[in-house]
Formats: C-alpha cells, structure tokens, sequence
C-alpha cells in the first residue's frame, strides 16, 4: 500500500497528472472511489479485495476531464485499475473516447475480488466476474503493485446457468426474462455504473420520439434492458458493475457473458484487449460471418 | 388494548388466515418487501439487513396509469381508472420503514388529495418488528426515531423470548383489525417487553437534525457542496430505494395509432434533465447543485413545509450506492 | 374515484400564427357544467396536454373577465409544443387547471401599473392587462412597454394595436437594435433602455414584468433605479412544471413550489429563493 501511495503522490507532485482516481478505505470490508488531487488524498489510496468499483467510469466524465486543464497546460489523469478494469480503458481508447497518452494506467497483479461489500473473502464469496477470468496482470499499464496470487477455484455457475437457458425455447427464455426484467424500476443505476455507457445522451432521453418508454412496467423494462445489452453487445468487457450497482438484483450478468461468448465465438473478438485492434462493431471485414444475423 | 403476547406458531397461524381471508401479505424478503403465498416464505429475522428496497411501491407504484385516452377523428374519449386495492398486511416492517405513511401523506395530501395514493394506504396494516441490525450506514436515531419505535406502525411487535412475540396495538386501525385474531392473542408482560427493547443497542446519534436544518438555511452557497457531486454518477438508486422520496413524471405512452394511457412513473432529482427546461436552459446543470436539492428538500424545505423530515434513517440509499455516496456522512458534515 | 390527474377536454376553436415559431389557440372547454362554473384569476397557469404526446405547463393568456374562450400562447421548442403546433382548428386537447396562485389585483386597484414584457414573455402579461382594461377605472395610469427581437418577432400583434388605439393607456412597442424593418414606428432599442427612457414614475406605482431571464435581469436596476420598491415588482416564474398539484417536485426551488406558491411573486420574495431556476 505504501509503496502505491508513493508512487502516486509523486505523480502528482511531479505534476505529471492532474489527479489518481483510486479507491479509499471506508471500512474494514469496503472501498469507495476518491479523485485524489493531494498529496493527502493519496495516503488514503487501497487496493485490496474490496476494490469493486470499475473506475474507468470516471475517465468519460466532463467533470472529472475538466480537473486535467491546469494552469494553461492539460495533464494526464491517473487511475488505479484492476486488470478487468484496464480492459474498459482500452475499450475507451477502442473507440476514440481517450487518447493512450491521456490515461496514467496504475494497475495490479489481481487474484479476484469479493463479491459485494461485507463479505468475508474467501472462495464461497468470490465475484462471478472473476471466475473465468484469464487476466490476472494487466494487458497495459503504466505501474503494477501487489503480489501475484492464487485465485480461489470456483465452479462457474454463470455459464451452468446459461447453458440452462439456452436448453429452453424461446417462450420459456421470454419468460425468464420476463420475470427478471419486471423487477427493474428504471433507476438506471446499471447505465450510470458502466464505463462504455458514455452517451451524453442516452437513448432512453430521446423523447421525439420516444424509443425506449420511460415506464418501469413489463414492456419499457424488458425495452430499456434489452436496447442497452444490443448497444454492449461487442463491446462490454464484463465488469460486472452493472450488475452490483442494480438495487434489484437482476441477473445482468448473463446478458453480459452471453455477449461476450457471442463476439467471440462468431467473429473471434474480445472488447478491450488490443490498442492496435478495431472496435467489433465499428469495423466490417467482408470474412464477418452472418450466422447472427441469418 | 394492553400488550398482548402471540406466539411465533399462532403468528404464522394469524398470517394464514390473513391469506386465507382473501387478504394480501407483504412481508421483507431477500431483495424488497414482497407478496406472500404461503406462510413457508415468511422470515421475521430481527437481525436482518434492511431490504435493499423500501415497501413504497405498494402504495406509489413505480409505474402506473393515471387515465387512459382514445382518440377519434378530431375528439378524445378519457377513461377513468378506478384503484382498487384489498386489505394488505405489512408484517415485519423496520421501525425504519413503518413511518414512512406518516411522512408520505402530508404530500399527496396537501390541497389537492391523490387518490392514487390514499385509496391504498386506506388498506394498509402496518405491523411493525423491532430491529437488532445497525450497520455504518443506519441512522434512524439521527431523525427523531429508533430501532425500538411503534411510529407509523398499527400493530407492533416485540421478539420478548425464543417463541414469542410482544403484540401491541398502536393505532385504532390495527385495534380493529386485530380484533379478528384475537384467539391467538393471550396476556402480555410489559416489563419483559421493555427488558428486550432496553437491551437493543441504539446506533449513535450522527448529527443533530435541528442544527443542520439551520446550517442548510444559510448556507446555500457553501463551497462544500462543489465536492459533494464529484462522485455521484446521476442515477436515480438512492431515490428509488428510499422509502419516502416521491418525484415523479407525467407521461403519454400509446399503446396502438389510437389508444393509450397518461403514466405516472418514478423520477429522481439526481437525474441530469430533472431540471432541464425545453429552451435548453437547466438551473441545476451540475452534479453538486442536484445533490444539494436532495439534501435541502430531505432536511429543510419538507421540514418547514410539513414539520417532518422526509427520511427515515434507513440508509438504504448509501448502502446500495454503486459508488458509496453516504447521506449521513454528508448531512453529518452539514455544519460549520 | 376523485382523478386530480385528470384533465378537462377543450376544442382548439381558434388557431393564430402569432410569429413563424408562436402559436395562440383560443379554446372552449368541451364539458358545458364545466365550461359554465370554470373562472379563474389572472396569473394562474394550465397543463395543456397532446392526448398520446404529453402535458405541458403555459399560463391562461386571457383574462378572466372574458368569458368567450380560454386562450393559451406558447413558443415551438419540445414535444409536446410540437405536437401542439402540429394540430388543426376543431380538434380537441386535454386542459388541467387553474393552477398556481394569481396576480394580487384586489390590491393593486387605486394604483398606477406598468407593464413590461419581452417576448413570449407578453403572454402571462396580457392575461393581466386585458383584466386591468376590463376594470379600467379601479386603476390610474396603465403604462405597456413591449418588445421583441424583431418586428416578425411580436406577439398578439392585434391585441397590441387595440392597446395603441386607447387614449386612457400609453403602449410602447420596441424592436431590439437590427429588428426593425422600413416603415417600422415603433421604438428600436432593448426593453430595459426603454424602460429607462420613458422613465414611468415609481409613486404608487406597480410593475409586472415577464420576458426572458437576460432582459429581467437588465430591466430590475433600471426600476430599482426609478425608485420602484421590490415588493411592488411583479413577476412570473415559467419553472419547469409538471404535475401543477404540488405533488411531482420538480418545480421545488427552496421552501416553495412554483406551482403553488407561485407563479407570480413579487421581487422581495424571488430574492429570497435560492438562485436556481
């Protein structure tokens, strides 16, 4: 811990960036972000298992941009960033939102974090984000602190759960939907919590016309959820955030893995892993297979 | 009435009449207060964590039609809906939550009354379970109430030893309703009851409502607030949960080229177009201004307009806040 | 059940194009009980509403004194005011109200009045106008400054030109700087370097005054300058509103909702608001 809060203080006593988006300690199992600008805000940075908060969110936002212009000259922002998490930076970069040179990228050998704030962690309580994941060091990153551990083994009930559904027709899957989607009250904190969500507009504020019904019945809940899982699809990495952020508990999670086996077993690609690579759904090879289409 | 006893079986007898008297039982379950078919489901854990969401949407709906409309050639029929609601129980409301009508019908009641509104809660019989919980984010003894209150609930109920429940009835409504299950009712011991409820440890007191709702008259204009918006992400959690907040909007949604239905449907103050104006012109354009609306209208306009604070203490909002925002951290820092 | 969300129908019986982007529709209430126990005070405002597109929240432009029809103006900007515009004579929209409290005519009979509009702004205005006209010799000197952006620009032009005709009111018309067109003679200038020219007297004098934010924020030093007091300065605040019932929140601006404690307040009590709207 010493040794990240070090290094970020000296980034900003350097004046290489303006501020470290990070996470603080605010009890003995759980973190919330701080927009570190001081060398005091740095003593309070952490990274632990209780590091939930998919940070990247901040990069897209006009506040938190502003804090770069200093004194006539922009500076680089600096986030703390769970391997999972840097993938949404290079999402971002993906698709023109961030330059590479703009984002201090300071991330961490990552063995899996807990499930929800409160949680002893321990294999039982290990996030259903981390279960599949291949990434326990950052693809980018400008720093990287902690020491490389084993991650818990834990049997991968997202993916039994959607092979369960894929066994059903498609009145039974409407229905599971159905049911999980009435229990959403539009409160659109999934949309809030997403760093690909970046609109400055979001569809669901359009009002001539209206496309998406504000109404939090059967029809605008199943319209707001399915609309947002078609505008990821191809591009959420799956953080999971959008999940933990639902007040209802709504299984968002296999949406988000159902799109991510999609991309990647019908045109090999995986969002947010290559600087180098085109986003999936803003580039076509005339190759692309139609099968999702047909 | 004097304090009664009921034992846990003969409650989850009283609950199986309720059901089998056509009425309806709300009880907490894992995510949100829900309805309850068969008294297996019901769990009363006094230790339990407030539900993520409050019970509010049982008497404010989350979405609901407020007329429906036909349109003909150049003319336009309106339907009227009619509310109906059946006799509901709320068992094993926190004492949290049970106040939440008290605060809530000032509101829809002030001149011009929503039936929407009171024709529910006519029906509702709110029997209200001590709680054990506290966590960092509770704070019902900051806003006048405690773990141990009986305000805003009809009946109260009190887990006096390892088979029984306290049973006091607090208000005339729940004095009539009880009078139906009576056979499972048997003498009370208040001294036990007060036993029990004195040994429930109170969550500290976080901050004097009284001296932050002056700070709050004078200090509109305080920096403080430019920080306070650094981190909310402008979703509309906090509000949904909240077993008090009430904003809503007015919508037209068609259902066909003719036909549809005028909604009534929750909103937030956090959202960025709450305030937005059709010319483009939005008065609170930034994240600090919208948050400090929610803390001045929570503790201080609703308190001068109806004398109640529009919060129970729950701390549902900061709980389940994607980014740990905490409402009593800043209301705590409300002060000079 | 009591439906407090539920709005009367009323027949677009008239429709004038005020400017290419205003709009003025006079209506009749469709219900005749309603129609013949509705009144109102002038100031109060009604949720006018496109059966399929939304409600939307302009004040009652006629007076109350002028039973005929009910008028409403409004500017193209948003849904449903697009929707509006898109209607024809005959057919029929949904008419929620009266909401808000009025002007304090009662008390400002006996006394001299000007008037200062800009805009779309002469809409609330002219409600109280044409009610002042109607009770002419409860009042002395009525005093109109109005202006537009352009001569294209200014509302209610027929209305304005009964208001010239009368010798017992003074009307000014006034057209911003580059606004005026040949043969134009009215005044060119902004309405707050009018009103400093005509220099109405502050004694025993009230003001009523509307128009956009930039023009009531230039025109309040000029008055204050001409010795007008802040209680006896009138205004309407067109907050955004929704429900009208003080119930949805969203026109809450500190301790008071704009559409009951307003929309018309008079200075002292907007400089007490929080500077939010």
């Amino acid at each position: 811990m010493d040794k990240l809060r070090k290094y970020a203080t000296e980034l900003l006593q350097k004046g290489e960036v303006a501020a470290v988006i990070g996470y603080q300690q605010i009890s003995e199992k759980r973190t919330k972000p701080i927009i570190a600008k001081t060398a005091e805000d740095c003593t309070k940075l952490v990274f632990n298992e209780y590091c939930l908060n998919n940070l990247a969110v901040y990069l897209t936002k006009a506040r938190v941009k502003e804090l770069r212009r200093m004194n006539g000259t922009v500076l680089k922002l600096a986030i703390t960033a769970k391997p999972c998490d840097v993938h949404s930076v290079i999402a971002l970069i993906q698709e023109n939102q961030l330059k590479r040179e703009d984002v201090h990228i300071i991330s961490f050998n990552c063995a899996g974090v807990v499930k929800d704030f409160g949680m002893e962690f321990d294999g039982e309580t290990l996030a259903t984000k981390c279960i599949p994941c291949e990434t326990h060091k950052p693809l980018y990153s400008d720093a990287i602190f902690g020491e490389e551990k084993e991650t818990p083994k834990v049997s991968d009930e997202v993916l039994a759960k959607i092979d369960a559904i894929e066994k059903m027709n498609a009145g039974e899957r409407f229905e599971y939907f159905k049911t999980e989607f009435d229990k959403c009250i539009k409160c659109y904190a999934c949309r809030a919590a997403c760093p690909l969500c970046y609109c400055q507009r979001c569809i669901t504020d359009k009002t001539i016309p209206r496309w998406v019904e504000s109404s939090a019945h059967s029809r605008g809940n199943f319209s707001w959820n399915v609309v947002r899982a078609f505008h990821l699809s191809g591009r959420c990495i799956g953080c999971g955030e959008c999940e933990r952020a639902c007040p209802m508990d709504i299984p968002l999670s296999l949406l988000n893995r159902k799109m991510v086996i999609e991309a990647k077993e019908a045109y090999s690609y995986v969002s947010g892993r290559n600087l180098e690579t085109p986003t999936l759904v803003g580039s076509f090879d005339v190759k692309d297979s139609d099968e999702l289409f047909m | 009435m004097e304090e009664k006893i009921i034992s846990k079986e003969d409650l989850l007898n009283l609950c199986k009449d309720v059901i089998g008297n056509g009425h309806t039982l709300i009880t907490p379950g894992k995510t949100e207060y829900a309805v309850v078919k068969d008294t297996s489901e019901i769990v009363l854990d006094t230790t339990a964590k407030p539900t993520k969401a409050s019970y509010k949407t049982f008497v404010f709906p989350k979405a609901e039609p407020v007329i429906y409309y036909k349109r003909g050639k150049n003319d336009v029929q309106l339907l009227d809906v009619d509310v109906k609601q059946k006799k509901t129980v709320i068992l094993g409301a926190k004492p949290c939550d049970a106040n939440s009508f008290n605060i809530l019908r000032h509101l829809f009641n002030w001149d011009y009354k929503d039936e929407f509104y009171n024709v529910r809660e006519k029906q509702f019989i709110v029997i209200g379970l001590m709680c054990k919980f506290s966590d960092e984010f509770c704070f019902c003894t900051s806003i006048g109430s405690s773990p141990v209150s009986d305000k805003g609930a009809d009946i109260f109920l009190v887990p006096v030893d390892e088979n029984n429940y306290t049973l006091k009835v607090v208000t005339e409504k729940g004095g009539v309703f009880i009078k139906d299950y009576e056979k499972y009712l048997k003498a009370g011991d208040e001294a036990k009851t007060k036993k029990v409820t004195g040994e429930v440890k109170l969550p500290e007191v976080a901050f004097d409502s009284k001296q932050v709702h002056e700070w709050l008259g004078t200090n509109f204009e305080n920096p403080k607030w430019d920080g306070v918006g650094d981190l909310c992400l402008s979703c509309a959690q906090c509000a949904f949960v909240c077993p008090v907040c009430h904003c809503f909007d007015i919508v037209d949604e068609d259902y066909n080229y003719t036909e549809g239905r005028r909604m009534k449907n929750w909103d937030g103050c956090q959202f960025g177009h709450f305030t937005l104006h059709a010319s483009g012109h939005n008065p609170r354009d930034i994240q600090g201004k919208r948050y400090r609306q929610r803390i001045n209208h929570k503790f201080k306009y609703y308190v001068d307009k109806f004398g109640e604070i529009l919060c129970t203490g729950c701390g549902r909002c900061s709980r389940g806040c994607a980014v740990s925002i905490d409402i009593k951290e800043i209301v705590s820092n409300c002060k000079d | 059940m009591d439906n407090i969300y539920k709005p009367y129908l009323a027949e677009i019986a008239e429709i004038i194009d005020e400017t290419p982007d205003t709009r003025t529709f006079k209506l009749k209430l469709k219900d005749p009980e309603v129609a013949k126990n509705f009144n109102f005070k002038a100031g109060q405002f009604a949720e006018y509403s496109v059966f399929g597109e939304g409600e939307s929240t302009f004040c009652i432009a006629s007076s109350p004194t002028r039973t005929d029809f009910l008028e409403c103006s409004f500017k193209v900007y948003g849904k449903v005011t697009q929707a509006l515009n898109r209607l024809n004579q005959g057919d029929t929209i949904g008419f929620r109200g009266p909401y808000g409290n009025h002007f304090p005519l009662e008390e400002l009979k006996g006394k001299n009045v000007v008037f200062i509009a800009g805009g779309i702004g002469l809409a609330p205005v002219r409600c109280v106008i044409d009610n002042v006209l109607d009770w002419r010799n409860d009042y002395k000197d009525i005093t109109i400054i109005y202006g537009a952006r352009s001569v294209g620009d200014i509302v209610y032009k027929q209305e304005i030109a009964e208001w010239k005709a009368r010798s017992d009111i003074k009307t000014v018309v006034t057209v911003d700087p580059g606004g005026e067109t040949n043969g134009w003679d009215g005044e060119v200038g902004f309405v707050p370097t009018i009103v400093e020219k005509l220099a109405p007297s502050a004694e025993n004098t009230f003001a009523v005054i509307c128009g956009p934010p930039v023009m009531i924020k230039f025109t309040m030093p000029v008055l204050e300058k001409l010795g007008f007091k802040e209680e006896n300065i009138f205004t309407t605040l067109e907050n955004r509103m929704k429900c009208g019932l003080g119930k949805c929140g969203r026109c809450n601006i500190g301790n008071v909702y704009v559409c009951k404690d307003g929309p018309v307040f008079n200075y002292t009590q907007m400089k007490e608001l929080p500077q939010e709207f």
